[in-house]
C-alpha cells in the first residue's frame, strides 16, 4: 500500500513540476499578477511551442489520472479482487 | 495457533464473541477473580498485546535481524547525499527553467502604495493595528491615555512577553495534546491567533469586511481554543489515558 501511495505521489510531483515549468513559461505574463494560469504569452506559436504547449496539458494530466489510478483506481481492484476471492472461498 | 482452531470456537458473533487469544491469556471472568487490580490487568494487557505482535511477526514474512542500527557508512551517508542530490538539482532546475524576475531598482525618493514587511511579520504589523481597542477614558475626559501607534507596539511587548512566558507557566514532562487539552487548546489558539493577525495586517487586501475581520481576529482563536479542547478531552477516553502512563513503569507485579 505505501508502494502505490508513493507511485501516485511521485506522478504528482513529476507532473506538477513539468506542468509549474511550462505553465511559467507560456502562461504567466508578468510577475505581478496572475501565476501560471494567465493569458498565453507567445503569439504564433512555432513547432517547438507547440509541443511544449501539449507538453504542459500532458504533465498536468499526468499528475491527476497518475495520483487518481495509484491511489483511487488501483486500490479499488484490489479490494474487489479480494471480495471476488472471499466470496468464492 | 493451530490449537485454537478447533470447531467450538465461532467468531461470527452467534457465541459472547470472546475469545482468548491463546491459553495463557485468562478471560475476563478469571480477571475478575484477581484481587491485585490495575496493575496486573495493566500488566496482562500488555503482555497479551506483546504476544499478539509476536504470533504477527512469525506469521509474515519480514525477516528479522540482529541489527541494532545501521553503520554511517555507507548507509546513512548514501542517504544524505541521494537527499542533497534531489534538493540541490530542484534548486538547480528550478532556478534554470524559471528565473525570477528582477525588476527595476527601488525608487527611493516615492513611497510606496502598499507598505507591507515580509509575510513572517505579518503577525507584528498586524498587532499595530489595534487601535480600535484602545479605550477612551472618560476619567481623561474622552482622551486616549495613550497614542494609537504606542498601543500596538505595547501590544507587541504583552504577545512576546506571553509567548515567553508560557514554558515557565507549564512546566511538566507531557509529550502529547492528549496528555494537557488545556495547553494544547492554549497553544491551539496561539496558533490560529498568529494567523488571524497576520490576516488583519492586511485587512485592506483580504476579501473581507474589515469590522468583521477585527471580530474574527478574537472570537476564531477562541472558537478552535474550545474545539482543541473538547476533542482532546474526548480523545483521552479512547487513549486510555491512565494505561499509557504506566507503560513506562511497567513491572511484573509479585
Amino acid at each position: 500500500m505505501a508502494d502505490e501511495f508513493m507511485k501516485g505521489f511521485a506522478c504528482l510531483m513529476v507532473g506538477g513540476l513539468g506542468w509549474m515549468t511550462i505553465k511559467g513559461w507560456y502562461n504567466t505574463p508578468s510577475f505581478e499578477g496572475a501565476q501560471l494560469t494567465g493569458e498565453l504569452t507567445i503569439e504564433e506559436p512555432t513547432t517547438f511551442d507547440q509541443i511544449a504547449l501539449f507538453m504542459g496539458d500532458a504533465f498536468f494530466w499526468f499528475a491527476v489520472l497518475g495520483a487518481l489510478t495509484f491511489w483511487v483506481v488501483l486500490p479499488l481492484i484490489s479490494e474487489f479482487q479480494a471480495y471476488l476471492n472471499e466470496r468464492s472461498a | 495457533m493451530s490449537d485454537n482452531d478447533t470447531d467450538d470456537v465461532r467468531t461470527d458473533g452467534s457465541g459472547t464473541g470472546i475469545v482468548s487469544p491463546d491459553d495463557e491469556t485468562p478471560a475476563w471472568s478469571e480477571r475478575k477473580e484477581r484481587t491485585q487490580g490495575l496493575s496486573r490487568l495493566t500488566y496482562e494487557y500488555f503482555e497479551r498485546a506483546r504476544r499478539e505482535d509476536q504470533d504477527l511477526r512469525q506469521q509474515s514474512d519480514y525477516v528479522e535481524r540482529d541489527v541494532l542500527a545501521f553503520p554511517a557508512w555507507p548507509h546513512e551517508m548514501m542517504r544524505n547525499i541521494a537527499l542533497t542530490s534531489f534538493f540541490v538539482g530542484m534548486i538547480l532546475f528550478v532556478a534554470a527553467t524559471l528565473p525570477p524576475e528582477m525588476p527595476n531598482p527601488a525608487n527611493s525618493s516615492v513611497t510606496p502604495a502598499i507598505i507591507l514587511p515580509d509575510w513572517y511579520l505579518y503577525w507584528s504589523f498586524g498587532l499595530l493595528k489595534l487601535g480600535p481597542l484602545n479605550p477612551d477614558l472618560s476619567i481623561l475626559g474622552g482622551s486616549k491615555l495613550m497614542a494609537d501607534r504606542t498601543y500596538g507596539v505595547l501590544a507587541n511587548v504583552v504577545v512576546v512577553g506571553f509567548v515567553a512566558i508560557v514554558p515557565f507557566l507549564n512546566k511538566g514532562s507531557a509529550r502529547r495534546p492528549v496528555e494537557q487539552p488545556f495547553w494544547a487548546a492554549v497553544g491551539m489558539s496561539g496558533v490560529i491567533f498568529s494567523l488571524t493577525i497576520a490576516a488583519l495586517s492586511i485587512k485592506n487586501l483580504a476579501p473581507i469586511a474589515p469590522h468583521l475581520l477585527f471580530d474574527l481576529t478574537f472570537l476564531v482563536p477562541i472558537i478552535s481554543a474550545t474545539i482543541t479542547y473538547a476533542v482532546l478531552k474526548t480523545m483521552r477516553e479512547g487513549y486510555m489515558f491512565d494505561l499509557n502512563r504506566r507503560y513506562y513503569r511497567l513491572r511484573p507485579p509479585k
